[in-house]
């Protein structure tokens, strides 16, 4: 122990010698420097453990004295005052942050709804099929749980207790195993909604509602690289991820389901209809069958409301063919999944479409109604149209006919449909039915408040508010609401919030006095001076992160270095609304980083005792190759990131 | 002295924890006000003020609560390595170098900004007829003198864990990773989790 503390304390004696050895002369000495110093200083000062939002208040107040010292020195206490309580004021009415307790709130609610069981069974069942289903499935729960919750330590915690005695029970290398969860569980500060992207939005002057609008498939496609590497891994190393025995994927069926998939047809709705038109099944009662029918019947009520709507809209006489685009591509990702056998989640991508489509449908069709109206009401609402205002004319008849696209999402919705029914099987309907029950309440909840959000229906704190009041309810609707629940979701919020502001109050203070002194232009001119591209300057500024990642947390990083990279950005013709998707990855990997992982913590607190550490940091390691190659491709192809802004908002 | 420091201690806590409660407040009163605006299409124009009212009360008051409960984020790389009473002096020192004078001039500053806030009988103006800005900016120095006493009794704590050579305990509260809590709620069992190791070793034993 001794060592180590010797060795990361010479470590910073040097910084700070080094810093007082490298500026010049104290008569030379230009308030430029004192800012340089500063910056080396608050390294220093946080490595040493003190409360960084202290830390930096107290430093930037002793900094800004300085700068006004020495412009005006009668002045300089007041107006170091005068900052302080603008800045912490400025915090305070934040119209930004504001939305960081209300997702909290909304995180803590749902971890306490106790989802996550049912989820990982449903999901594991549902992928049976698939390679190294329990890892595969690990990372889908940990991606959807992880999301709606964004507590990194809770998702480890529980995925350790759930998962880990599954994969290990089914022969799963512990390194495969650990690295699946811990790389699960840090999705959540990537995907939206997510404070992360909220803290570089209050940061940067970034739009939060465009990082969502980004930041989604950066997310997704981590989340489908993860899933891609350990499908192929279980295909070309068995041993590694042996696939499940026949006896775990059994599902166990009902006594009707039991007697009508032998008797009759083992399909539900041949099996079904059969059943309730026949008299040979006695034994079965009616309202069984009925309330199994209507289940399965959802898939095709879902569909059909949504092309219901979807009809309306487009033959409605208001110019309103951007949700044609968007609803075109649900369908065809319905499509294409049905082709994978994987039936269930065709309802699991056409149902949140439902939902997100639902209430502007419901509105037009009063507005065609009461065509006299003046236009204004509707503008409000459609603000979204403008994005595809282009691909059809607009509309001057009363009802114009469907454009083709739509005709061809209506049918291959039908044939993706039909397949579906095909192969719907009694157990599958059970798997259905466990699905219906964690899988979407959830994944319709995390779209509905995004999608208000990136369709501009509300504003991130609307919807924001909106996912809390969902997150109660869900909690009542699985009876985990009560007073104490309730009590520790609020205490930590407040904690939280308390937190992750105070020390923008702290960072807001320090960026002041930094920028007072006039650090930042001796940067700039510094990395000016390099002359570097912009391909050079972006690589340099990410390894900059990544390796702050280790030392420091990312609240931290964001709200200390965003403010000196940020006004770099224009010079090289780079936008921030880039630079913080590419932030939030790299960001990610700090996660997975030994030897400060929390992640691997997390994990090591539940795991039988001969799971070592150094074996969670081994199984980390592919996860983390994987976002550093997550980052390269978004370099590389930025409009994985850039495209849904785009095609929105510009 | 001992007790002093224990009520402040539950002082912060108990301040703390009521205005928590303000989350389900601003939860419910968004809520509504969205679906007054949708619906009822009856929008209030206090509403926006109102609600950074209440998130900024929510955690300028929970900041004291945090402190006393540990919960400001801290570089721990290094920490966690240091013995408890290296830990108390480096932090008894920067109590003394950052804490004290900024969150003074913090609640001294904020005493001032509310004062002429006061006076002036100060609304908002973000929109017409604003509410009331003077209780809000109230708050502000609240908060700082909460907070200041709170960094008194960390103060005492640090003393106590020089001398004694550990860090004294702190009162019970939810923890944000409660494993013990967790555990149950998936009912999961240590029995289980030690039946698995041997699992574990068993498996390494054939290989």
């Amino acid at each position: 122990m001794k060592k180590e503390i010797w060795f990361g304390l010479t470590i910073m004696a040097l910084v700070v010698l080094s810093a007082f050895v490298l500026l010049p002369a104290p008569s030379e000495m230009a308030n430029g420097h004192l800012g340089l110093l500063m910056l080396a200083l608050v390294v220093v000062a946080i490595m040493l453990g003190f409360p960084t939002a202290f830390t930096l208040m107290g430093m930037g107040m002793i900094f800004a004295w300085i700068a006004y010292k020495s412009q005006n020195p009668a002045l300089a206490v007041q107006q170091t005052l005068d900052l302080m309580v603008q800045r912490a004021y400025s915090v305070m009415s934040n119209d930004v942050l504001i939305s960081i307790p209300l997702f909290v709130f909304m995180g803590y609610l749902i971890e306490r709804a106790n989802l996550i069981e049912k989820l990982f069974k449903s999901m594991h069942l549902a992928m049976a099929r698939v390679p190294g289903s329990l890892a595969v499935a690990t990372i889908v729960t940990c991606a959807i749980f992880a999301t709606a919750t964004g507590i990194v330590g809770a998702v480890v915690t529980l995925m350790g207790l759930l998962a880990l005695p599954a994969m290990l029970r089914a022969g799963y290398s512990v390194q495969l195993s650990a690295g699946a969860i811990t790389a699960g569980g840090c999705l959540g500060i990537l995907i939206p909604p997510s404070v992360m992207l909220i803290v570089y939005g209050a940061t940067a002057g970034v739009s939060v509602v465009k990082l969502y609008a980004g930041a989604f498939f950066p997310g997704i496609m981590l989340a489908t690289l993860y899933v891609l590497y350990v499908v192929i891994l279980a295909k070309i190393k068995p041993s590694m991820a042996p696939p499940m025995s026949a006896e775990d994927r059994i599902v166990p069926l009902p006594a009707f389901a039991q007697v009508v998939s032998k008797d009759i047809s083992s399909i539900v709705l041949p099996g079904l209809i059969g059943a309730i038109k026949g008299k040979r099944n006695a034994a079965v009662s009616m309202r069984d069958l009925l309330n199994h029918m209507g289940i399965a019947l959802l898939p095709a009520l879902a569909v059909a409301a949504i092309m219901g709507t979807i009809y309306f809209k487009v033959t409605a006489p208001l110019p309103v063919e951007a949700v044609a685009g968007v609803v075109a591509m649900g369908g065809d990702l319905a499509d294409s999944n049905t082709t994978e056998e994987e039936a269930p989640s065709v309802s699991g991508l056409s149902e949140p479409e439902a939902d997100g489509l639902q209430p502007p449908p419901a509105d037009t069709t009063e507005v065609a109604k009461a065509e006299a109206a003046p236009a204004a009401e509707p503008a409000k609402e459609q603000a979204p149209a403008v994005a595809a205002a282009a691909e059809t004319p607009v509309a001057d008849a009363e009802r114009q006919p469907a454009p083709l696209s739509f005709w061809i999402g209506l049918v291959s919705c039908a044939v993706a449909l039909a397949l579906f029914y095909a192969y719907f099987s009694f157990v599958r309907l059970e798997i259905f039915k466990m699905l219906l029950g964690s899988f979407f309440p959830l994944a319709l909840m995390i779209l509905a408040v995004l999608g208000t959000i990136v369709f501009g229906l509300a504003t991130p704190t609307e919807a924001a508010a909106m996912g809390s009041l969902g997150g109660l309810l869900l909690a009542a609707a699985y009876r985990r609401l009560n007073y104490v629940v309730l009590r520790e979701s609020v205490y930590l919020t407040a904690k939280t919030s308390a937190m992750v502001c105070w020390l923008f109050v702290g960072s807001s203070i320090f960026s002041a006095a930094f920028a007072l002194l006039g650090g930042q232009e001796l940067i700039n001119t510094w990395v000016l001076g390099m002359d570097l591209t912009p391909v050079q300057f972006m690589i340099l500024a990410q390894v900059v992160i990544f390796l702050l990642g280790w030392p420091l947390e990312w609240t931290e990083i964001i709200v200390i270095f965003m403010p000196i990279f940020i006004p770099l950005l224009p010079h090289f013709g780079i936008d921030p609304l880039f630079f913080g998707l590419l932030v939030a990855l790299n960001l990610q990997t700090a996660f997975l980083s030994p030897p400060v992982a929390m992640a691997a913590f997390y994990l090591k607190g539940v795991s039988p005792p001969h799971v070592t550490l150094n074996q969670i940091f081994a199984g980390m390691l592919p996860f983390m190759a994987i976002q550093v190659f997550a980052i390269f491709l978004l370099y590389m192809f930025p409009a994985i990131g850039m495209w849904l802004p785009g095609v929105l908002y510009n | 002295m001992q007790n002093l420091l224990l009520f402040i201690d539950k002082v912060s806590t108990w301040v703390g924890q009521f205005f928590s409660w303000l989350i389900l407040l601003l939860t419910l009163m968004i809520s509504w006000e969205v679906f007054s605006r949708y619906f009822l299409d009856n929008p209030h124009a206090w509403a926006f003020d109102v609600m950074s009212m209440m998130y900024g009360s929510l955690f300028m008051m929970a900041g004291a609560y945090t402190l006393s409960k540990n919960g400001h984020v801290r570089g721990d790389v290094l920490y966690g390595f240091f013995p408890p009473r290296l830990q108390a002096w480096f932090d008894l020192i920067l109590y003394f170098l950052f804490f004290i004078p900024g969150v003074f001039a913090l609640a001294y500053a904020g005493y001032g900004f509310a004062a002429d806030s006061w006076a002036i009988n100060e609304h908002s103006n973000i929109t017409a007829n604003g509410p009331p800005v003077y209780p809000f900016k109230t708050i502000l120095p609240i908060a700082g003198f909460f907070l200041l006493a709170q960094g008194l009794v960390e103060i005492v704590r640090c003393i106590v864990c020089i001398k004694q050579g550990e860090w004294p305990k702190r009162g019970d509260d939810v923890d944000e990773v409660d494993v013990a809590k967790l555990k149950e709620m998936v009912n999961v069992k240590d029995e289980d989790i030690a039946k698995l190791d041997a699992l574990l070793t068993a498996g390494k034993g054939t290989k």
